[in-house]
């Protein structure tokens, strides 16, 4: 496939990456403002939505108009993470070319959140909020490498396989 | 080297039953609080059986696909477990959030009416979207791991042979042993 067909695929994925962080990260503030408005069925919802992914304890949850957010510290800051990867992809990979990034890579991201949360649960240290959204957003910042190519290479080998029953297809018709 | 077609179902079936089971029993499933571990992790490990059972590089395509089937056989267990322990899983939740509150934090508006609605018999619609709602989540987490697992156990050294080394010449007859 050419380059421009990789590009056209990738932006696109890339651009309803964005759409969806975008969304996804406001359903998570707009959680707290509707239960600060009194509209706590519609508030009840979206932190309910959020439950199966975290733990929601509001002593771990940055507050925004008084009330928690819909995920703690640590969710927030992968996908704020994530949603800076995603600003950084265009100028550190491009859309014209899919490579993972390496497993070093990504467990070299991963340690800071992981060294952070076992000694979290062993009762080493505290561990605060601030720490918790700063370490989650240096695990969610690589995400969008891994999400993007793998979807985007999924996309294209479909589209070659389609390519390529069509082109047998008119093979057979021409003989 | 020709790649034969992988074989997705299997992996996601036995990855996603172990990850659904995690998920859903009580105080293990607060591993998925680091951002769905189980999931994400039992989506790497379906990929890993993949890349077991197949020839070849696995794609991150490949990957992608298997975490999100990975990720929806495990919502759909999650979901099956939790349902005979709704009411122990409200009551460590409630008595999570009143340790909490003894250090002064507020509990957040309408969690009383949550823990206690979600205490007692789920109506089917209710049902049907938090597993819709679980699916979906769970299935986007599954493709991230899956796409990890790639990048980890998918990317097999092609195998090459060192060249032969010639054989020693065999001993004649008249040879001195």
């Amino acid at each position: 496939m050419s380059r421009s067909g990789i590009s056209r695929t990738v932006i696109a994925i890339y651009l309803l990456t964005v759409a969806g962080t975008a969304i996804w990260l406001s359903a998570i503030f707009l959680a707290p403002v509707l239960a600060g408005r009194g509209s706590a069925g519609a508030a009840r919802l979206i932190y309910d939505a959020f439950s199966p992914i975290c733990h929601q304890v509001p002593g771990r949850c940055f507050t925004f108009h008084g009330h928690p957010l819909a995920v703690c510290g640590r969710c927030l800051g992968i996908y704020t993470g994530f949603a800076a990867g995603l600003v950084l992809y265009p100028f550190v990979r491009g859309f014209s070319k899919l490579e993972l990034p390496s497993a070093r890579v990504f467990l070299l991201l991963t340690l800071p959140m992981a060294v952070d949360g076992t000694a979290g649960l062993l009762g080493i240290w505290p561990s605060p909020i601030l720490v918790r959204f700063v370490t989650g957003a240096v695990w969610g910042t690589v995400l969008p490498f891994f999400f993007l190519t793998g979807l985007a290479d999924l996309f294209l080998a479909r589209r070659r396989k389609v390519a390529r029953t069509l082109e047998n297809i008119r093979t057979n018709n021409v003989e | 080297m020709d790649k034969q077609k992988p074989e997705y179902l299997r992996p996601a079936l036995i990855a996603g039953v172990i990850a659904g089971l995690l998920s859903g029993l009580p105080i293990i499933s607060a591993g998925n609080c680091v951002c769905c571990l189980w999931i994400v992790g039992g989506a790497a490990m379906a990929t890993k059986l993949l890349a077991k059972n197949t020839s070849g590089i696995l794609t991150s395509g490949d990957g992608a696909i298997v975490g999100a089937l990975t990720g929806i056989v495990a919502a759909v267990v999650d979901t099956i477990v939790k349902i005979p322990l709704q009411p122990y899983n409200m009551a460590l939740a409630r008595r999570i959030f009143e340790k909490v509150s003894e250090f002064g934090t507020e509990m957040p508006a309408g969690l009383d009416g949550l823990l206690d609605g979600s205490s007692g018999f789920l109506s089917p619609g209710l049902f049907l979207l938090g597993l819709f709602v679980s699916a979906a989540v769970y299935a986007i987490m599954g493709v991230l791991g899956g796409i990890i697992g790639v990048s980890i156990f998918g990317r097999k050294k092609p195998q090459t042979s060192p060249p032969a080394a010639p054989l020693p010449p065999l001993p004649g007859p008249g040879d001195a042993p």
